[in-house]
């Protein structure tokens, strides 16, 4: 499948127009994506606090393209995982109004959209991302405290198909790079695919990945990106024109874990 | 300098040109600030046209206690399904919905999180007026659900996690007279029914086993300073662990219904002592008992009597307006409403809050 039909372009359907969101890292993107193609978009990093300015930013990211929620034919929501808090306060949002406006909701891996927008942010500044070969890997990264990361694996190749490799999980990013350098190094087939990890690349993730470096051939870039909300609404288009949706009551973000306190009376509970 | 009182001196554009139906208004309230899941459709700020509560207390219960973590995450399980049912209860419909209420604070930060954006996004959506309200003048309120408020009047609010005494000037005017320096009432009785093995939350069992108590352990009362009108309970508390300690080094088993009567009648002494007292020196013509703890039999029996003997009113909502809820909120908001003291959709949730600057 090329990129183009991924992300919704398709001359036999009307106009889809999505409202898109995610605050699972300290940035709080918003986007109005319109058959795949970013109309508008909006990040800011001015509060922790996503819950502040979320519904006055959408507010204005609508009023500004003139639209109306009875314009919008879904709300796309970056589901996590991410910080607790603030994946429950984009996905509240999602939830109410997706509920209120009685449109479509449409999740989509926050992880996925981190790396879908990194893969454009590279491809629009003239990237070879697969560099000398014909396949590359896309690792999103956010930093989840403790040395791990939430984190995915994706197969891009020049053909712009995209698929994903791993599901959203947390790993420890010292254990996790030199996984992906070995499994790299050995990939067989049309040779080693570039491995690029994006996102929240802080010290402690840069020092993984150098370590891992000595120990592959395979050459580990890194690329430091934030959330792309306009990922969130391509995603969650070419799920919309697949005809999925999510059951607006029951949706709640992917946290990859337990809580803390549920993981420890598991373990009793377990004899452990 | 909370949000509530800078955005109550300059309300939203859209909101200001808006007149009040003739025919009465609905606002819709929303609480979260703990364990219960709670959503109210209150038509004129006094008719509540439903009021559901979803308590998470069956799964809070194997913890121990409220995990704020889990509670934050069974909010958001719940939220779009309870307002739901509360329009589906009440007859109405979105549309016919005038304003939207939510607990800002004090509370749980992730619990009230979600109600608040799930409270600015209705608000949004339907283009209607915000009201960040108090969660205790909140309690408070819920007597005016049950009657009329003959100010000035004293609130005696006690809780799992507020033990408080408030002076009402006038309608919507708090002044904090006394508060507990350390446990609030609703958490001493828990740790004391824990110390009595009864389950998590076991305030409850304590004032059923002290009704039933044919016998006292006489216990402490903490009244601190003659002036004061603060509580403390962790030396009450402790002063029964340590009985029960005394007990089992004797190899005795403890009297665990005279020890939860003791401990009751002290609390209450104090509590309905301090109430009264406070009640005296600032001329109140009633008395409001609110919060999850105004259900003790035993409390509400004793400040019954002691109203009765200085011939003061008493107001005490039906236990569902007790306990969190969110038909109070509504009935605090709207005092707000009445006034066109709208928040901004940059309501921010508060774990800490002061009541007085709330003070309409």
């Amino acid at each position: 499948m090329s990129t183009q039909d991924r992300t919704g372009n398709s001359e036999s359907n009307p106009n889809v127009t999505i409202l898109a969101f995610d605050t699972s890292t300290a940035a709080f993107a918003a986007a109005i994506v319109r058959d795949g193609v970013r109309l508008d978009a909006t990040i800011s990093f001015t509060e922790r606090n996503h819950s502040v300015k979320l519904l006055s930013e959408i507010k204005e990211l609508l009023g500004r393209n003139g639209l109306q929620g009875k314009d919008l034919d879904a709300i796309a929501v970056g589901q996590g995982p991410g910080s607790y808090t603030g994946v429950r306060i984009a996905v509240t949002a999602a939830k109410t109004l997706a509920w209120t406006w009685g449109k479509p909701l449409i999740g989509v891996s926050s992880l996925e959209a981190l790396a879908l927008g990194a893969w454009s942010e590279l491809r629009e500044n003239g990237t070879d991302v697969a560099e000398l070969g014909e396949r590359a890997w896309i690792v999103p990264l956010m930093d989840a405290r403790r040395g791990q990361v939430y984190t995915s694996r994706y197969l891009v190749d020049r053909t712009g198909s995209w698929e994903r490799a791993d599901g959203d999980g947390i790993r420890l990013i010292e254990d996790w790079s030199k996984q992906l350098g070995h499994q790299a190094a050995s990939a067989d087939g049309k040779g080693s695919p570039s491995v690029w990890f994006v996102g929240e690349i802080g010290a402690t993730q840069q020092t993984a990945i150098e370590q891992a470096q000595l120990e592959t051939d395979v050459r580990l870039r890194t690329l430091a990106c934030e959330m792309s909300a306009v990922a969130v609404g391509q995603l969650a288009g070419i799920r919309y024109r697949q005809g999925e949706r999510d059951d607006v009551h029951g949706f709640v973000p992917n946290y990859t874990q337990l809580a803390e306190a549920e993981a420890k009376l598991l373990a009793v509970s377990r004899g452990e | 300098m909370s949000e509530t009182t800078n955005t109550a001196a300059s309300p939203s554009d859209h909101i200001e040109n808006q007149e009040l139906p003739d025919s009465g208004y609905l606002l819709l309230a929303i609480e979260t600030s703990c364990d219960e899941t709670s959503v109210a459709v209150v038509r004129n700020g006094r008719e509540v046209l439903s009021n559901i509560i979803s308590s998470q207390i069956d799964t809070h219960r194997q913890f121990g206690g409220v995990v704020p973590e889990i509670a934050s995450r069974k909010h958001v399980e719940s939220m779009t399904l309870i307002i739901e049912e509360a329009l589906r209860e009440a007859q109405v419909e979105l549309p016919d919905i005038d304003g939207i209420a939510v607990t800002q604070g004090p509370g749980l930060i992730g619990a009230l999180l979600v109600g608040v954006v799930a409270a600015k996004s209705l608000a949004m959506a339907l283009d209607v007026p915000l009201i960040g309200t108090h969660h205790i003048a909140g309690h408070i309120y819920a007597n005016h659900l049950v009657g009329d408020i003959l100010y000035p009047a004293i609130a005696l609010v006690v809780s799992g996690g507020h033990t408080e005494i408030v002076l009402l000037e006038s309608e919507g005017k708090f002044r904090m007279i006394g508060r507990t320096r350390d446990d609030a009432v609703g958490e001493a009785y828990d740790k004391v029914a824990r110390a009595l093995r009864f389950p998590y939350p076991g305030g409850p069992y304590v004032d059923r086993l002290a009704q039933e108590a044919t016998e006292e352990v006489v216990l402490p009362r903490s009244w601190l300073e003659p002036d004061s009108y603060d509580f403390s309970f962790s030396g009450l508390k402790s002063a029964v662990l340590a009985e029960i300690n005394r007990s089992r080094m004797k190899g005795e088993t403890p009297e665990f219904s005279a020890l939860a009567r003791g401990f009751q009648q002290s609390v209450i002494d104090v509590v309905t002592g301090k109430a009264i007292k406070a009640a005296k020196e600032f001329g109140a013509r009633q008395m409001l008992l609110c919060g999850g703890v105004a259900a003790n039999k035993g409390l509400r029996t004793k400040l019954t009597e002691l109203c009765a003997e200085v011939g003061l009113p008493l107001l005490i909502p039906p236990n569902k307006l007790c306990t969190d809820n969110a038909a109070m909120i509504a009935a605090a908001a709207d005092m707000k409403w009445r006034r066109k003291q709208f928040s901004s959709l940059d309501l921010k949730a508060e774990a800490v809050m002061s009541l007085e600057e709330w003070s309409v």
